[in-house]
C-alpha cells in the first residue's frame, strides 16, 4: 500500500466509486422499474379476481379510491356492472396490530355487504403459524359473513371466529381487518342513501 | 490451492456459517424453509462474487485509509441490484426475503472476504473464492432451512408430506428453533470436519 496517500487522491477515488455505482444503479433501476410496477399491478388484479370470485362481468377503476375508517387509511375498488350499478367492493385494509406489524389484506364484499373472500397482500407474520391466515381452512370461515349475522371477534374474545393454533394475535388482526372493510361498506352505503 | 480442496474447506472445515460463524443474522432469520435458505444463499453468493471481482480489480487504486467505505459502497451497490432484480423477476420470493435482502450489506461474510481475501489476491482467485464461499454459505442455509421445514411444517421444499391437520413441532419455525437447530448443526458439522481433517 502506498504511504503517501494524499487527501486529494482519497477524495477522487471515493467520488469515482460512488459515481460509478450511482450510474450502475440508475441503469438497473431503469430496466427493472417497469416489470416491478407490472408485478405489483398483476398481484392486485389477481387479488381482486379472488376476492370477487362470485361476481361476473364487472369493471373496476385502474386506481383505488382512498378513504379512512377507524383513523386507518383504506383503499377500495368499486366493482360496477355496465350500467353503473355497484355489484360489490374490493377493499384494501390493514389488519390492525398483527404479530409483527399491521398487514395489508384485501376483502371482497358483494352488494349486500357480505364477505365473498379475503386475500392477504403483504404480511410479515410468523411462517408456519400466523401465515395460516392465507390458507383455505382458516379463510373459509369468513365467507358469507356480514355485520348482521356475526359477532366480529375471535372466539377467545366471545366472538364467532376460530383462531389459528398459536396465532391468536394474527387471528384477531385478521378478524379486525375484515371488520374494518365491513364498516367501510356501511359508511359508503349511508352516503349513497343520504 | 486445488478447487476440490477449496470446496471441501468452504463446505465443511471453514464453512462461513458452521466453521467461521459469519453472517448469522440472515442465517437465523430466513431459514424457516429450505427454499428461503437457497434463495438467500444464492442472493448472497451473487453479491459476494461481484464484490470480490470488483474489489480485486480495484485493489491497487483504492487508498488504504478509505478501503472499508469503498468496499461498503461496492457491496451496497450489488445488494441493491439484487433487490431490484429479484423484485422484477421473482416477485413471490422477494415477498418472503424482501426484508432481509438489504441486510446483506452488513453480512460480515462479504466484507470479511473483501478485506481478508479479495483486497490481496488476483481477480481470478477472488472470483473462485467468492463462488466457493457463497456456495458453502448456501449449503449451510439449505441444510438449516430443510431441517426446520421438515420438523416445523412437515414439508420439504414446499412439498407437504405430513397432513396439515396433524401437529408439527412448531418451535422449529420460530426464532428459538433456529438457534437450537444451528447448535446441533454445529456439532454435526464439526464432527464431519474433524473426520475430514483426520483422513488427510
Amino acid at each position: 500500500m502506498a504511504k503517501n496517500e494524499s487527501a486529494f487522491r482519497v477524495i477522487i477515488v471515493l467520488v469515482l466509486i460512488a459515481f460509478f455505482s450511482a450510474f450502475l444503479l440508475a441503469y438497473v433501476n431503469n430496466i427493472t422499474s417497469g416489470p416491478i410496477e407490472e408485478n405489483k399491478k398483476a398481484e392486485t388484479k389477481k387479488a381482486i379476481e379472488i376476492v370477487l370470485s362470485t361476481l361476473t362481468d364487472y369493471t373496476y377503476p385502474e386506481e383505488p379510491i382512498a378513504a379512512e375508517i377507524d383513523n386507518s387509511p383504506v383503499r377500495y375498488f368499486p366493482a360496477q356492472a355496465e350500467d353503473g350499478t355497484i355489484l360489490g367492493y374490493a377493499i384494501i385494509v390493514q389488519g390492525p396490530n398483527g404479530f409483527t406489524n399491521d398487514f395489508d389484506m384485501m376483502v371482497g364484499l358483494d352488494s349486500s355487504g357480505t364477505v365473498i373472500d379475503t386475500y392477504v397482500l403483504d404480511h410479515k407474520e410468523t411462517p408456519g403459524l400466523g401465515d395460516g391466515m392465507t390458507r383455505e381452512p382458516y379463510k373459509k370461515q369468513y365467507r358469507g359473513k356480514n355485520l348482521q349475522n356475526s359477532n366480529w371477534n375471535v372466539k377467545k374474545d366471545g366472538g364467532d371466529f376460530d383462531i389459528l393454533t398459536a396465532a391468536t394475535i394474527t387471528s384477531r388482526a385478521f378478524t379486525g381487518g375484515v371488520h374494518r372493510a365491513l364498516l367501510l361498506f356501511k359508511k359508503l352505503k349511508n352516503e349513497v342513501n343520504v | 490451492m486445488k478447487l476440490s480442496e477449496k470446496l471441501k474447506r468452504t463446505f465443511f472445515t471453514e464453512n462461513p456459517v458452521t466453521g467461521l460463524l459469519l453472517g448469522l443474522c440472515p442465517t437465523l432469520a430466513v431459514t424457516s424453509s429450505a427454499e428461503n435458505g437457497i434463495g438467500m444463499g444464492l442472493a448472497t453468493t451473487f453479491v459476494l462474487v461481484c464484490s470480490n471481482l470488483v474489489i480485486a480489480t480495484l485493489k491497487n487504486v483504492i487508498p488504504n485509509r478509505v478501503r472499508i467505505p469503498a468496499f461498503i459502497v461496492v457491496i451496497a451497490t450489488f445488494v441493491t441490484i439484487v433487490d431490484m432484480g429479484l423484485q422484477a423477476t421473482m416477485f413471490e420470493l422477494h415477498k418472503t426475503l424482501g426484508l432481509f435482502i438489504p441486510l446483506i450489506v452488513v453480512n460480515c461474510l462479504i466484507l470479511g472476504r473483501a478485506e481478508a481475501f479479495a483486497s490481496k489476491s488476483k481477480v481470478w482467485d477472488s472470483f473462485i473464492d467468492g463462488i466457493t464461499n457463497g456456495l458453502g454459505f448456501t449449503f449451510a442455509l439449505f441444510i438449516l432451512g430443510a431441517i426446520r421445514e421438515v420438523f416445523g411444517s412437515g414439508a420439504i421444499l414446499g412439498y407437504q408430506f405430513w397432513p396439515e391437520e396433524y401437529r408439527t413441532i412448531l418451535v422449529f419455525v420460530l426464532a428459538p428453533g433456529a438457534f437450537l437447530t444451528l447448535g446441533f448443526m454445529l456439532v454435526g458439522m464439526n464432527r464431519i470436519s474433524k473426520a475430514l481433517e483426520g483422513s488427510k
